[in-house]
């Protein structure tokens, strides 16, 4: 869980929440919002407050993007990314067995390797727009990447 | 559009996506950028496409005609011919080089004896557990890395070694636990999560290590606290734990174990060890398999040992099989040879120095279908079709198993195949 991460942990209950985890679930869903938790305004949570703020930044108005970066210098087309995106395991069953997958692509696969390169092809299927809960933390494709290729980030 | 092989390196990708109109390739689809270069080639601006004969110390385009003359006239004034490469060539290639050698009673060996034919040879004494990639697939739980850079030499590897999800290991990575030994950082160790174990081993420690493995294996109480070879104690209890508790636990061993300097236990006390683990352990097995990087560096051993029965290293007398401890470094260290005919490699920017000098002192002939260091101060460069891409073939997978080779394109016109332009030397030697 990210942004319990930066919650207080306390379990103080202010927010009407149970606990901190419930309240980063209801966070992650959009259910609250962070000034919805108290102890977080006060100043010594500053800094967390205002990285919570960043992660979330798509509800302050400025809308940030989600994007996936590959680095063609420094891909060199292991296929890992491929194999391990869960998207493209659902879809697209040859890279079960690490297989490439078929061509032309499946409408959800994520990733396809083409002229030795790793190639992003569609971003809206990602579980991180598309999936609930937990799922939607998936970082696996930057995670394993051998050459530290892939990157995400929010602009 | 099919799917076909890729002979970027030894582990021979069978899932190759390859648009082309017939007489380019459009699109590589699948494989990875080793492999891409290797499809590049076809028209390449090193690609060579016509015989050359080195003229007062010039490379010269010449006829297939006066190329084949002169080739069989230097292999026929001088002695001891000296046969070396086919590691990128198909088996039915290294077929005719073994031919040509009892044909010329020359000296043949293969990259693969100052890599993972040494292997095989040990092997021999001690036996061998093998395993094969569809089975890496499926059913291994460890991988154990040792020496092997996969990740920079056969880029697809850990792909389909730990990331693929096979029938009985349907979570794929997650269940599976890898190892890295090596002494240097690889990108491998990118890749690992949090059960996996880096080792990361002092320089030419690898023997040490193994021994300490063998005299501890299953009891690991009494490794001194300070660890062995500069790793830390309870890593090695968890390496050894993982090697006695895997139901399919593969090793694979690459050029850190192969590397031609090497103390020459190494590799067969490697052997021991498994062997070792094997017996003692009830749940499974362990099984290794060698890392040769060249797309058909094993198949010289299986067409070597099923035709003389030895797996390099074949020295023919009168046409005949002779008996012989040489390999291709003191074969060349001894300067034990007249001329030499390259096949398919660059031992020029690849063997040490001091050998590659004594290689230049004698006449040699290439063939190979790019331009290399070795091409550039030959006396007979000929030029062959891309196996795999023009021409079929077949070739041994890093795991022992033979695919077939499938074609895309035509050859450029008057380039014949590996295996047919041995065929035409052998020929005219014969007439001649
Ligand atoms: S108000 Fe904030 S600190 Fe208190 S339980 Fe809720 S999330 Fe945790
Ligand atoms: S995992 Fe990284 S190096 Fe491999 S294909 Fe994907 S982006 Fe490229
Ligand atoms: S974040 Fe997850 S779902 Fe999105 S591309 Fe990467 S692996 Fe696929
Ligand atoms: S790993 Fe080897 S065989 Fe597979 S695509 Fe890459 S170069 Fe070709």
């Amino acid at each position: 869980m990210e942004l319990y991460k930066f919650l207080p942990k306390t379990n103080c209950k202010k927010c009407g929440k149970p606990t901190c985890m419930a309240f980063a679930l209801d966070l992650l869903q959009g259910k609250v919002k962070i000034d919805d938790c108290p102890p977080l305004l006060e100043p010594k949570y500053k800094k967390q407050y205002d990285t919570l703020k960043e992660l979330l930044g798509a509800e302050e108005g400025q809308k940030k993007e989600l994007k996936i970066d590959v680095d063609d210098d420094l891909c060199d087309g292991c296929g890992i990314c491929v194999t391990v995106c869960p998207v493209n395991a659902r879809y697209c069953p040859p890279t079960l067995s690490g297989k490439a997958p078929d061509y032309p692509p499946e409408k959800h696969q994520l990733f396809q390797v083409k002229g030795g390169k790793c190639e992003l092809l569609n971003l809206e299927y990602c579980r991180r727009l598309e999936a609930q809960g937990r799922e939607r933390e998936c970082r696996v494709c930057e995670t394993y990447c051998p050459r530290k290729a892939i990157k995400i980030d929010y602009v | 559009m099919k799917r076909i092989p890729c002979t970027g390196c030894s582990l021979l990708c069978d899932d190759i996506i390859v648009r082309s109109d017939g007489l380019f390739i459009d699109e590589v689809i699948g494989a990875c950028l080793k492999g891409k270069e290797r499809f590049d080639q076809l028209s390449s601006s090193n690609r060579i496409l016509s015989p050359m004969i080195k003229k007062n110390g010039v490379l010269e385009k010449c006829s297939w005609e006066d190329a084949l003359e002169k080739t069989s006239e230097i292999i026929k004034s001088s002695s001891k011919p000296l046969l070396y490469g086919f590691s990128n060539v198909s088996c039915e290639a290294q077929l005719k080089g073994i031919e040509l050698a009892k044909v010329v009673d020359g000296f043949i060996d293969s990259n693969s004896s100052i890599c993972q034919g040494k292997v095989l040879n040990i092997a021999k004494n001690t036996g061998i557990t093998l395993t094969t990639i569809t089975e890496i697939i499926n059913k291994a739980d460890l991988i154990v890395l040792w020496g092997a850079n996969a990740a920079e030499s056969i880029p697809r590897l850990l792909n389909k070694i730990l990331f693929s999800r096979g029938k009985f290991r349907m979570t794929g990575r997650e269940i599976r636990t890898l190892i890295i030994i090596d002494p240097v950082k690889v990108a491998s160790f990118n890749v690992m999560g949090v059960r996996d174990i880096a080792l990361q081993i002092q320089p030419n420690k690898d023997l040490e290590l193994i021994r300490v493995l063998k005299e501890e294996c299953c009891v690991a109480d009494s490794i001194s606290s300070e660890g062995v070879a500069g790793l830390d104690r309870d890593d090695l209890k968890r390496l050894i734990l993982n090697l006695s508790e895997a139901e399919n636990g593969v090793i694979f061993i690459g050029q850190g174990v192969l590397r031609p300097q090497s103390e020459s236990n190494l590799v067969g006390e490697l052997l021991e060890l498994v062997q070792m683990i094997n017996t003692k352990q009830e749940k499974g097995r362990i099984s290794l398999i060698m890392m040769g990087g060249h797309f058909n560096m094993a198949g010289f051993d299986h067409v070597a040992l099923s035709t003389c029965g030895k797996n390099g290293g074949l020295q023919f007398d009168k046409h005949q099989l002779i008996d012989t401890d040489d390999n291709i470094v003191s074969k060349i260290d001894n300067e034990d040879f007249g001329c030499s005919i390259i096949v398919g490699t660059d031992p020029i920017s690849h063997l040490p120095l001091s050998l590659s000098q004594k290689l230049a002192t004698k006449p040699i002939i290439v063939v190979d279908n790019k331009k290399s260091a070795t091409t550039s101060i030959a006396d007979i460069v000929l030029p062959s079709a891309i196996t795999g891409i023009e021409v079929p073939g077949t070739a041994y997978r890093l795991d022992q198993v033979p695919i077939e080779l499938k074609t895309i394109l035509n050859p450029p016109s008057n380039i014949p195949s590996d295996e047919e332009l041995l065929t035409k030397i052998i020929d005219k030697i014969n007439k001649s």
